[in-house]
């Protein structure tokens, strides 16, 4: 098993940007195929996939998708929202669908706006990410001239419009439930669930929320079969992922893999291994908020239930590798800062936690804190996990129990030494969490510490 | 008086596209913001609501929740450096440094001139090709100490 | 009105103890019903749904591998719940959440004015971590800021349960109270920390559960050991909310909602909450004043004036007219009554609000607004100058998903000023011009519950809308409510009082002297009538609590009291009589005392000592048989059209003698301002905030020009107190024009 180009085939060869290439190669025949079917049977196709949320959670697409209310039923408009959001550190693989393949993304898109009968689809784009909202909307526009969105697509009798919606830099618009008080106009701030947004999300109405890569697999597995899609990869972990390599690694970049590779296999044969003849230190599977890995590692397949048997996540399939120079505690501390920085201050443990986490962290590095305190970060992380209204503050307080648990040493060193036992020599020395101006600003009017 | 209508119209346009029209809160601030040289002085939030039928202080509610808002002024030309972990593992604190240097601005500041407004971002989306700095809504990736001067450059000759 | 369907009872299990509840009753109640105490701070049903955001309330739920927010749990079959009581797991996540909601909380309780009723401090006794973990500098920012002259806000207390931000987004909507920033830099804050100024902004202060707002006019009054709680009734406007008057030292200190659920849901107004002050107002009468020759007024005691009451009255004969403030307790306005019909011999009043007795087939509780299809309200008063709280009622039913349609010059549908008759004919005879009411008309006949709601004054006692109310019910319509909305606080009360003596009325009779005028309270004075009058009597008898224009054409004044200092019972607009307490006792005797004295002398017995039957939370008497036996009331012609704009005034809910003397509420008070219609402003070029001229035969006026898109074309509104001498015509023009 190694590199398996399923959503990115031929992007290589060609623009597939352009809808006449993209049709060259097949496209929208899915579409046209979906809509000669029976909603239930497409569905049916999803189910039979089994293929998995690709944006963190990993809920079964075809199951969420089969607790919405069938149009028929359904006094409410229904909804299909596409999380765009992409923010979660060291993941950049939807913008790398959006901007080689977005005729596939779409297509996707228009394939399950028509399986939930809904006529109107939200695409929620990251605020940052001005090239690839370009992108999209040109592909939009192209495929409306075409046809295959609008009204009356391809002559089926459904119409179909879809607004892409320009985020604004918040971290915590990628949650379903923020990205939908976001899209509503409001602060981006979780709700709680239940209800679920299958039964009321976006307006109170039923809404169907799928990340970019989750939705770009649709129309390939309309086109094989979900029988046939299934059988990639490995058990619960059906296809493939394009997974986000960056950190101190020579190929930083995506690569779409048979789910089930190892990590190995990407950070050495594809990756080309660490840089600058360094030692491989740990690995961070999943993005910033799972629990990080040690070298020894490394040999863990890239899958659902084996990242879980290790005690992590494959979370967004973001691998970040970390060689040597890299103190787990600074590691910490920023890590720490960014879900402070991104907490969206409603519920108390999160606000106040990940506050207290880094004042901790910092005293830590500092060499300031005494062996009480590091116990108490623990217990903060603790205090914080479960307890939450949405899973951010999990996402804080778990990888930074894992660089505890697993690098407990290092933090030790910290204590005993009274200081930073890399000295100015870690790769992270000195980096700050964002300044925000308006942050700036308002802490010249009323004190407002945003960092340590 | 006419400037402000026609952002009436505006937004009242991209309000239509939604089922209720307090959705186009986000465009409606980046459309003021546009217009405003970059930031969002007290009176945008005033003709936002207008044309929204929301209160300012709804609106300058919302749009303090979001790093993309600006409620300061801020130079003609952004630049952003991701710091966030890929980035830092490869190099970034150097790359902002040398940015600091050059413009002799520190994190969050703007130059003297309010030519150039320097801050940190979290995690851009790049990490691959770190280290990330985004100008002016434009991604450089990646980006070493070593080509900032030429940015700085090209920025100041105003290109 | 609407009786909503018995929800069916589940089984749930709650420490073990198994009970039957409502499915969809909130856990959080559920559990109280069996006297378990869930902890919570931001679970408030009254401004929203459940939030979730605190966390205080976190309780194991069988089958659930997290804890959940019990606030954000309803009562469903077989739900197995675990509170701290017995959850070691919960225990734990409250203790957590109760440590992180403190690691930034000042422990200033000893000077907090919440100290001693403040929820977090009584958590943390019971429960709270005795020492803090927390070695770090906790979050500092200046101390309390003002947010407006009523209101303090100490941002360093504030936990941020969002109570008050919902509260002014959910209930009040006036969206001015916000949370901004994120994350733990989130503060609350108005818009460029502008005043909040909105009616119901002193509400927010009981909400908060910390002392993080807190108003500046109990700032260190008091502290909750010294003080004493007594239950009465708001008396400033006809709804009649429901209040605690807090006192100390035979002072009230302020003024506390006593929640109502059928009248006011336990929000109250600014007015209600912070005009109590004007009782200690330097100027306020306290002996009574007699005009003497040549000399001006000359304080007297209760029994000379006792004496020069009896002799103008006697002098005057049985040609008297008794001028009704509305503000009068009905035991009070049932003596005055008694006193100039039985013992005078006279029947001439002016009643400030009349009320039509055929409209109690019509009565129904506030509450039931928000159950209502369709709330139409009618006349051009703003329901929130009149009645406040009815206009929390409306948003209700609004988000509640009826339809409320507001027919005025400033409504949803638009019409001209003064055409409500009009309107109520059109839309019973079916006639359906203005034809934008078609579309109103078609609503009511489609809906099975209905709000009417009347906000101007009506001569006819009601008519007009009471007749629309019975053409709909005889259409068929099962729920038919009518509000009609009087312009005192207890006018209808008043009115009640004195047809029970006898329907007949006659009206003060034009030009001609009469023997003597009695003035009953200052509100009196807001009838332009009275001043006339005043001027063609000998003799003037008025009680009033501050000197006015009218004190001056008095020749005796008898201090008068307000409603915090008499017992007595106010009938509010929903026809329901309350119970008014004697907060504080009166410099003097009362009016009840006085007019029972004066009756004596006229051989007439009154009792000086109101006996209220009612409760302390009165219910409201059922309503009348249908029996509408009024003919349709002719709908006046309209004014004239004429050159100009036409002006509306309306009464502002903050002015009158009350609010002029709380220095706290001036900003509160109308701006000098113009409210034009977009199209009118740009026909003259007027740009919203600039001065413009108002002007019409003689008297002209400088205002600042507010635009309103809600306006009608060709339409001006001022209120009443900036538009004294313009003309219902006015020209309107730039200043520097
Ligand atoms: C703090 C947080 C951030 C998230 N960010 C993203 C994101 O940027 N993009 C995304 O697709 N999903 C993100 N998610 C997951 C979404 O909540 C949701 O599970 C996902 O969009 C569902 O789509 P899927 O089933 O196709 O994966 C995030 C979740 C959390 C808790
Ligand atoms: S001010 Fe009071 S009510 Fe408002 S959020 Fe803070 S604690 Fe809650
Ligand atoms: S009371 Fe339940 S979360 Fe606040």
């Amino acid at each position: 098993m190694a590199l398996r180009k399923l959503l990115l085939a031929h992007a290589d060869e060609r623009d597939l940007t352009k809808l006449a290439e993209y049709e060259t190669v097949g496209g929208y025949e899915s579409l046209r195929r979906a809509l000669g079917m029976e909603r239930q049977a497409v569905l049916d196709e999803l189910l039979a996939a089994d293929v998995r949320g690709r944006g963190g959670a990993g809920f079964p697409m075809g199951r969420k998708a089969s607790f919405l209310p069938k149009p028929e039923d359904s006094s409410k408009r229904i909804y299909l929202v596409v999380n765009a959001d992409e923010s979660e550190p060291g993941t950049f693989k939807d913008r790398e669908i959006m901007l080689r393949v977005p005729h596939l993304f779409l297509e996707g898109v228009f394939i399950a706006a028509n399986t939930i009968g809904s006529n109107l689809a939200f695409i929620y784009l990251r605020g940052e990410y001005l090239r690839e909202y370009e992108v999209v909307v040109a592909a939009l526009e192209e495929a409306r001239e075409a046809g295959y969105v609008g009204k009356d697509v391809l002559g089926s009798g459904w119409d179909l419009a879809v607004v892409v919606h320009r985020g604004a830099g918040a971290y915590i618009c990628g949650e379903e439930t923020g990205l939908l008080e976001s899209l509503e106009g409001r602060r981006g701030q979780p709700r709680t669930k239940p209800p679920f947004p299958a039964i009321s999300g976006l307006y109170a109405s039923p809404t169907l929320i799928n990340n970019v890569e989750t939705l770009a697999t649709v129309p390939k597995i309309v086109q094989m079969g979900g029988e046939a899609y299934a059988r990639l990869g490995v058990e619960h972990s059906a296809g493939t992922r394009v997974f986000s390599l960056s950190g101190n690694v020579v190929n930083g970049g995506n690569y779409e893999l048979e789910l089930g590779t190892s990590l190995r296999e990407l950070i050495y044969d594809l990756g080309g291994g660490i840089p600058d003849g360094r030692e491989l230190k740990a690995i961070i599977p999943g993005g910033s908020s799972v629990p990080v890995l040690t070298a020894a590692e490394v040999d863990t397949p890239l899958d659902f239930d084996s990242m879980a048997a290790a005690g992590t996540m494959l979370g967004s399939g973001a691998v970040i590798v970390i060689d040597d120079r890299c103190c787990m505690v600074q590691l910490g501390l920023r890590v720490a800062q960014f879900y402070m920085h991104e907490s969206c201050g409603k519920c108390t443990p999160c606000r106040e936690g990940t506050r207290w986490m880094v004042q901790l962290l910092h005293k830590i590095e500092e060499g300031d804190a005494t062996q009480g305190e590091l116990d108490v970060l623990l217990d903060v992380c603790d205090r914080i996990l479960g307890n939450c209204l949405c899973p951010l503050g999990d996402a804080a307080a778990m990888p930074v129990a894992s660089y505890v648990a697993r690098f407990r040493e290092e933090y030790q060193r910290h204590i005993d030494e009274g200081g930073c036992p890399f000295g100015d020599e870690s790769s992270l020395k000195g980096v700050l969490a964002p300044v925000d101006q308006h942050h700036a600003r308002l802490r010249a009017e009323i004190e407002v510490p945003t960092g340590p | 008086m006419s400037a402000a209508s026609t952002l009436y119209d505006r937004i009242r346009e991209v309000a239509a596209q939604y089922p209720e029209s307090r959705s186009a809160v986000l465009p409606a601030l980046r459309l003021a913001q546009e217009e405003n040289g970059g930031w969002l002085p007290p009176e945008a939030f005033r003709e936002v609501g207008d044309a929204l039928e929301l209160t300012p202080a709804y609106c300058k509610a919302v749009a303090s929740f979001y790093d993309m808002f600006h409620l300061a002024p801020v130079g003609r030309h952004m630049v952003e450096v991701c710091t966030n972990v890929s980035c830092a593992l490869v190099g970034a604190q150097q790359v902002l440094e040398a940015f600091e240097r050059e413009l002799d601005a520190q994190a969050g500041e703007t130059t003297a001139d309010g030519e150039i407004t320097l801050r940190t971002v979290e995690c851009a989306g790049g990490c691959g090709w770190g280290t990330v700095v985004v100008v002016d809504h434009r991604y450089r990736e990646p980006v070493q100490p070593a080509d900032v001067p030429g940015i700085v450059r090209e920025l100041r000759s105003g290109a | 009105m609407s009786t909503q369907p018995q929800p069916e009872l589940v089984t749930v299990t709650i420490d073990g103890h198994e009970l039957q509840a409502p499915r969809g009753q909130g856990m959080v109640e559920t559990a109280a019903s069996i006297g378990i105490e869930i902890p919570v701070f931001c679970y408030e049903p009254r401004v929203g749904p459940p939030l979730g955001a605190c966390r205080m309330c976190l309780c194991e739920v069988e089958g659930l591998p997290k804890l959940q927010a019990a606030c954000t749990l309803t009562a469903t079959d077989g739900l197995v719940l675990k509170t701290a009581l017995t959850s070691e797991k919960a225990a734990d996540g409250q203790d957590a959440i109760l440590e992180f909601i403190l690691l930034n909380h000042p422990l200033d309780c000893p000077d907090c004015d919440k100290g001693g009723e403040c929820p977090l401090q009584d958590l943390t006794f019971r429960f709270g971590p005795g020492t803090t973990r927390m070695h770090f500098p906790k979050r500092t920012f200046d101390k309390p800021i003002p947010i407006s002259p009523l209101i303090a806000l100490d941002r360093e207390r504030c936990i941020l349960c969002y109570r008050c931000t919902r509260f002014s987004e959910n209930v009040s909507e006036d969206g001015q109270l916000v949370a901004i920033n994120r994350g733990a830099s989130s503060v609350i804050a108005t818009f460029e920390d502008e005043p909040y100024r909105a009616h119901f902004s002193g509400n927010v202060v009981e909400l908060c559960p910390v002392g993080a707002l807190t108003s500046t006019t109990y700032r260190f009054r008091a502290r909750p050991w010294e003080i004493q709680n007594v239950p009465t009734v708001c008396g400033l406007c006809p709804v009649g909310c429901n209040v605690w008057a807090t006192t100390r030292e035979g002072k009230v200190a302020r003024v506390l909602s006593r929640n109502h659920p059928e009248i006011h849901e336990g929000w109250l107004c600014d007015k209600g909450r912070f005009a109590y002050d004007h009782l200690r107002a330097e100027d306020r009468i306290r002996t009574p004043l007699l005009r003497v020759r040549r000399r001006g007024f000359q304080e007297v005691s209760f029994d000379e004036a006792l004496d020069a009451a009896e002799a103008g009255l006697r002098e005057a004969g049985s040609s008297i007219v008794v001028a009704f403030s509305g503000g009068e307790t009905v035991e009070q306005a049932t003596a005055l009554a008694r006193l100039v019909r039985e013992g005078l011999g006279s029947d001439s009043a002016l009643l400030p609000d009349d009320w039509d007795r055929g409209l109690a087939a019509f009565r129904a509780p506030l509450s039931a607004i928000q159950d209502a299809e369709v709330c139409l309200v009618l006349g051009d008063d703003p329901v929130v100058e009149r009645a406040p709280v009815v206009d929390l009622w409306l948003r209700a039913a609004r988000r509640a998903g009826g339809r409320v349609i507001t027919v005025s010059p400033a409504g949803d549908v638009q019409v001209a000023p003064g055409s409500a008759p009009q309107v109520c004919a059109a839309l019973r005879e079916g006639n359906m011009a203005p034809k934008e009411l078609r579309e109103t008309a078609k609503r009511l006949r489609a809906a099975e519950r209905i709000a009417l709601v009347w906000s101007a004054d009506d001569p006819t006692g009601g008519r007009h809308v009471g007749s629309l109310a019975s053409h709909l019910h005889e259409n068929g319509q099962a729920d038919v409510a009518v509000y009609a909305l009087p312009r005192t606080p207890n006018g209808r009360g008043v009115a009640e009082a004195w047809h029970a003596l006898g329907e007949g009325r006659t009206e003060p009779p034009e030009e001609a002297e009469i023997g003597a005028l009695i003035v009953s309270g200052d509100e009196a004075g807001h009838n332009r009538r009275v001043g006339e009058l005043a001027q063609r009597a000998r003799f003037v008898l008025t009680t009033a609590m501050f000197q006015s224009d009218l004190t001056a054409w008095s020749h005796l004044v008898l201090p008068g009291t307000s409603y915090l200092e008499r017992e007595g019972t106010f009938v509010n607009l929903e026809g329901r009589p309350q119970r008014l307490r004697r907060a504080v006792v009166p410099s003097g005797p009362d009016e009840l005392e006085w007019l029972a004295g004066l009756a004596g002398r006229f051989e007439l017995a009154v009792d000086p000592w109101a006996a209220p039957s009612t409760a302390e939370q009165a219910p409201l008497p059922p309503g009348d048989e249908f029996a509408w036996t009024q003919p349709d009331p002719q709908a006046p012609t309209g004014k004239p059209a004429g050159p100009g704009l036409e002006l509306v005034r309306y009464r502002a809910l903050f002015s009158g003698a009350a609010v002029e003397r709380v220095p706290q509420l001036q900003f509160q008070r109308p701006g000098l301002e113009v409210e034009l219609a977009y199209e009118d402003a740009r026909t003259r070029e007027i740009a919203a905030g600039e001065t413009v001229r108002v002007s019409s035969n003689g008297t002209s006026k400088e205002l600042r020009a507010t635009l309103s898109r809600r306006l009608r074309t060709g339409v001006v509104r001022i209120a009443g107190e900036h538009a004294e001498g313009l003309a219902d015509r006015v020209q309107v023009e730039k200043a520097d024009a």
